[in-house]
């Protein structure tokens, strides 16, 4: 399978380049299943914490966008219970051209930056608009609690 | 005879006057002028429609002449209508290579205003979801923009340091070449456009299969430089763009669903056009159901996408298809774990993500919690929070549910069965033909004296759908009234005339079939009126308010 080959590839230019704050490999076996590890950005209410995610590449990758779920819990507008996160290069926006590297980079930048104005959480969105300061301590005590 | 004057939408004859079918025909010669109604006004009556009523114009485009060859099979006597009749449908039938062949004139026209190349228009065409006049004024509003952000033009694209000294645009062979997508080192085709960002063959073909059916612009894998109709068949190595564009236009006809409907029947790929939908609402307030035909000759009704659905009514369809998947176990799935695009109605399942929902469809962007439209919830989205409680009036109501459930499965056997039988009679049709062929050869009678068996069958098909609808109306009426008893009693007439015959067409025997040729007649005949009365009954019924949805 051509999937198999491309992403051998990226576990190699993770391993020689990786990029700041982030890794990521397969879980035993299964070149398809990963999981990948995101320290939280020292910029936000998530710094300190250690966030795992699991990785499943579909067969037709690249093609098709790998399947990234947080399997740590974290309080953000953009991120639900079950991990799910609500990114557009993740979906419609997924190019052959975007590496896995490049996505966690962005679910970083996430981090960051929530969009509130595209939420999957709407309690939390609505937290983050009007009241940031409130935002900021639960997220920080849920990192404190679940990422540490 | 009379003429003039209120009179002229009314035919009135006796038996045997034949000039009355001069004047009948004399009313419709107009071209395009469609109006699948079945009233005296709208002559043809329940159609007769032989094939002839189809002419392909030189272009292509196919228009339907209805009723022109239309000869009653009886006659008609004069009916008073029920608080007033409706205009006309002017329409036309088209399939998106139709379309999209007049998009290809539009491009030409256009062409000279905005001097750039006719593929590049195409695509600017594309993005602006075929809307002339959107398109021109974002033209000429931010025109250098417009070319950049949609990735036409190649100068913003172009990578500087580029030592790749190919042909773009162009397929080529290159020796011990690595993809970046697939990872591959191999001798092999690339494609590149103007960016330098080149892939192997087989990973540009993937790509692009995979996004034809989206119908969007199709960009560089690593830039918005877009893919020309062209590059997209050079990269296939076969036509595969008008894949592309055909999906393009799917989704234009889906997002101008006012004015264009698809034939809702199973593989048809017809698409009827309406320009005019201002007389709609006419329709609708006398109870009226728009029918159109396509090309195909399935009819069905412009204004809810269903099929021919007389007696009924829209809202009396739309409730009673409702109903009946609600009780049905197959799409009890659907009902529970889909909503409704709340603008193009198509089903959405959420299988994931936010609530922010783009229909796939028709793309309209609403949320998932309230199916209001998304635009406000940028700002205001805890608003739909509000969660709407419907649980407690459904417990109140369970026990009138339960009533009317019974009585609901009464007609919705009936309903069931006409069409079971209806499917059946289709299969019939399709020995007609064959039989119509025994009578030449074995009868030696032309083929046009024979064709009393097709339109037998067509005035039966017609017959069991206006009877199959009439059971919908029939539940939702107000079964004390007197008006509904002589709806109800006109059903038995009409379920009577049809079985009668439905029962002559059976008959295989060419030799039985002609000597009872005046009996094919007769039946036909009193179908035909029986089939007018229901409906005419039926549309009474709804404009009186004894036969409507209760909430």
């Amino acid at each position: 399978m051509s999937s198999s080959k491309r992403i051998a590839k990226e576990l190699s230019d993770l391993g020689r380049d990786p990029p700041a704050s982030c890794s990521a490999g397969p879980v035993g076996d299964d070149l398809y299943h990963w999981q990948a590890s995101i320290m939280g950005p020292s910029d936000s209410p998530y710094a300190g914490g250690v966030f795992f995610l699991s990785i499943h590449f579909p067969t037709d990758y690249p093609f098709k966008p790998p399947k990234v779920n947080f399997t740590t819990k974290i309080y953000h507008p953009n991120i639900n219970s079950s991990g799910n996160i609500c990114l557009d290069i993740l979906k419609d926006q997924w190019s052959p051209a975007l590496t896995l590297s490049k996505v966690l980079l962005s679910v970083c930048s996430l981090l960051t930056d929530a969009n509130p104005d595209d939420p999957l959480v709407p309690e939390i969105a609505q937290i983050y608009k009007t009241d940031k300061a409130k935002y900021e301590a639960t997220a920080k005590e849920w990192t404190k609690k679940y990422a540490v | 005879m009379s003429s003039g004057g209120e009179n002229d939408h009314f035919y009135s004859f006796d038996e045997g006057d034949s000039s009355s079918i001069e004047l009948y025909e004399s009313q419709n010669t107009s071209e395009f002028t469609i109006h699948g109604l079945v009233f005296p006004k709208l002559t043809s009556v329940t159609s007769q429609e032989s094939e002839f009523d189809i002419n392909e114009d030189e272009d292509g485009v196919d228009t339907i002449y209805d009723g022109m060859l239309d000869t009653p099979i009886t006659k008609n006597s004069k009916r008073i209508l029920c608080e007033g009749s409706v205009p006309n449908l002017n329409y036309e039938c088209l399939t998106t290579k139709g379309i999209f062949e007049r998009m290809l004139q539009r491009v030409d026209h256009l062409q000279p205003v905005f001097a750039i190349p006719s593929a590049d228009i195409l695509i600017l065409l594309q993005h602006y979801d075929w809307n002339e006049e959107r398109l021109l004024e974002v033209w000429t509003e931010k025109m250098d923009n417009l070319l950049v952000e949609l990735g036409l033009s190649i100068t913003a694209n172009v990578k500087k340091d580029n030592d790749h000294n190919s042909h773009f645009r162009e397929v080529e062979f290159k020796n011990d070449f690595t993809c970046i997508i697939c990872c591959d080192n191999k001798n092999t085709e690339t494609f590149a456009l103007e960016c330098g960002h080149e892939y192997c063959i087989s990973c540009y073909r993937h790509y692009i299969k995979d996004k034809l059916h989206e119908g969007n612009i199709i960009s560089c894998m690593d830039c918005p430089l877009a893919l020309k109709n062209d590059d997209i068949d050079k990269v296939m190595g076969h036509p595969s763009s008008s894949k592309l564009m055909d999906s393009s236009i799917k989704s234009f006809v889906q997002k101008h669903n006012r004015n264009y409907k698809w034939c809702p029947f199973a593989d048809c790929k017809s698409i009827v056009h309406l320009r005019d939908t201002s007389s709609l609402p006419e329709y609708t307030r006398l109870h009226y159901s728009p029918f159109v035909k396509c090309n195909s000759f399935h009819r069905f009704c412009f204004n809810c996408g269903f099929e021919v659905h007389a007696p009924a009514d829209c809202k009396i369809t739309s409730a009673w298809v409702k109903k009946a998947r609600k009780e049905s176990e197959n799409l009890n799935w659907v009902l529970s774990h889909t909503k409704e695009c709340p603008k193009c109605s198509v089903n959405i399942e959420k299988n994931g993500g936010c609530n922010h929902m783009v229909c796939s469809s028709c793309k309209y962007e609403f949320c998932w919690i309230c199916e209001g439209p998304w635009a406000p919830h940028g700002k205001n989205f805890f608003q739909c929070t509000m969660y709407k409680n419907t649980e407690d009036s459904k417990s109140k109501n369970a026990e009138d549910a339960n009533k009317t459930l019974k009585k609901y499965a009464f007609y919705y056997r009936l309903f069931n069965e006409h069409e079971v039988s209806a499917k059946l009679d289709w299969n019939l049709g399709q020995t007609v033909g064959t039989k119509v062929h025994a009578l030449q050869e074995r009868m030696g009678i032309s083929w046009i004296d024979g064709q009393f068996l097709s339109e037998s069958l067509k005035v039966l098909n017609e017959g069991r759908t206006v009877l199959k609808w009439s059971f919908a109306v029939a539940f939702y009426s107000d079964a004390s009234h007197n008006l509904t008893k002589i709806f109800v009693d006109n059903q038995m007439l009409l379920a009577t005339a049809v079985e009668f015959l439905s029962e002559l067409l059976q008959i295989k025997n060419p030799e039985v079939i002609m000597k009872r040729r005046p009996e094919f007649y007769n039946k036909a005949g009193y179908v035909e009126n029986r089939t007018i009365a229901l409906m005419e009954c039926g549309r009474e019924l709804l404009c009186k308010g004894i036969c409507k949805v209760v909430e």
